[in-house]
């Protein structure tokens, strides 16, 4: 079904901790939640981060908290589905914050076009990726390319994917990925035996986007984006909070 | 009324995460009680009207499925 294509923002926030980056994505969905902006779509890279997700199990993580300092790479909590990841520096992230039921999408819609994204961009550098049934993400013969991991809160999304492009420090090797014992994550750069920046990867990515989900993006400065606020302190979150 | 599982689509497998409410608590509208787990995605439940948590019908870690029955809500 292809319809008008609807608009949505796009704003590159550039390199980001988790925490701010995080702080940021709960703004822009109580915004979307009350409508006072339309979808956006976030895209960045972290700060070496390892974060917990609602299935996560701490023996996932390999590395011992000094090691884990040493490297510079913080460890947190996260409200996303799935078990441990690694994210960092070389790793496109795009946090999609979209109205589900305005896009016609149920939860498995919105994963897999997720992983079409993902599949997408590999292939776009000559990378064959797929799907593996029970194992959401982006597979290659070699290894795991992508992950998803999101929440969905009044049917507006946070949290998304996140696809290794050509990582500086390969994080993974200090958790097991996704609490999948055996699985290798690998990089595009690797796959493709050539280097591919960020910005290279995200070109395509945004590109993917655009034609899975089937919206037109519109970019918006990343300074903008990231000086949104809550509508108001009571309203952001009159959702979770009990009256008191 | 009733608080169910929402449309979930096609997921090979979802299970009840946790209860953010307990039975007999009171509940707003729109607030969150529960935390559906579906492929990678968490799915918040929200309560579609205020009132009090009469009973909790599944258990955490339980599979659930596309309009299952979770919990019954007496209205205020």
């Amino acid at each position: 079904m292809r319809g008008e294509n609807r608009a949505v923002l796009h704003g590159d926030v550039g390199r980001m901790a988790y925490g701010p980056a995080l702080e940021l994505q709960r703004r822009l969905h109580a915004l979307r939640r009350h409508n006072v902006i339309p979808d956006v779509l976030l895209t960045l890279e972290h700060e070496p981060v390892i974060t917990l997700g609602r299935g996560a199990r701490a023996e996932h993580v390999l590395a011992s908290s000094q090691e884990l300092q040493r490297l510079g790479v913080e460890v947190f909590p996260s409200e996303r589905g799935g078990d441990v990841t690694y994210h960092g520096p070389g790793q496109l992230v795009m946090y999609p914050i979209l109205d589900l039921k305005a896009l016609g999408l149920d939860v498995h819609g919105y994963v897999e076009n997720l992983e079409e994204v993902m599949i997408r961009t590999a292939r776009a550098f000559g990378v064959p990726a797929y799907r593996k049934p029970g194992f959401p993400g982006a597979w290659t013969s070699q290894g795991k390319i992508g992950a998803v991991g999101i929440h969905v809160k009044g049917w507006v999304t946070l949290h998304g994917l996140a696809f290794n492009v050509d990582l500086t420090l390969n994080g993974f090797a200090l958790i097991v990925p996704c609490g999948l014992q055996g699985v290798e994550a690998v990089a595009l750069a690797d796959l493709a035996g050539r280097p591919i920046s960020i910005l290279e990867a995200t070109e395509q990515a945004l590109r993917a986007f655009a034609e899975v989900f089937e919206v037109e993006l519109v970019p918006v400065a990343g300074e903008v984006i990231r000086q949104w606020s809550s509508p108001s302190p009571s309203g952001s979150r009159c959702t979770s909070t009990p009256a008191s | 009324m009733e608080i169910v599982v929402p449309e979930l689509g096609e997921v090979v497998e979802a299970r009840l995460l946790r209860w953010l409410k307990g039975a007999g608590d009171e509940v707003e509208v729109g607030e969150a009680v529960a935390e559906v787990e579906a492929d990678k995605a968490v799915f918040v439940i929200e309560s579609p009207a205020a009132g009090t948590l009469e009973e909790l019908v599944v258990s955490e870690g339980q599979a659930v499925h596309s309009g299952q029955l979770l919990a019954r809500l007496g209205l205020s």
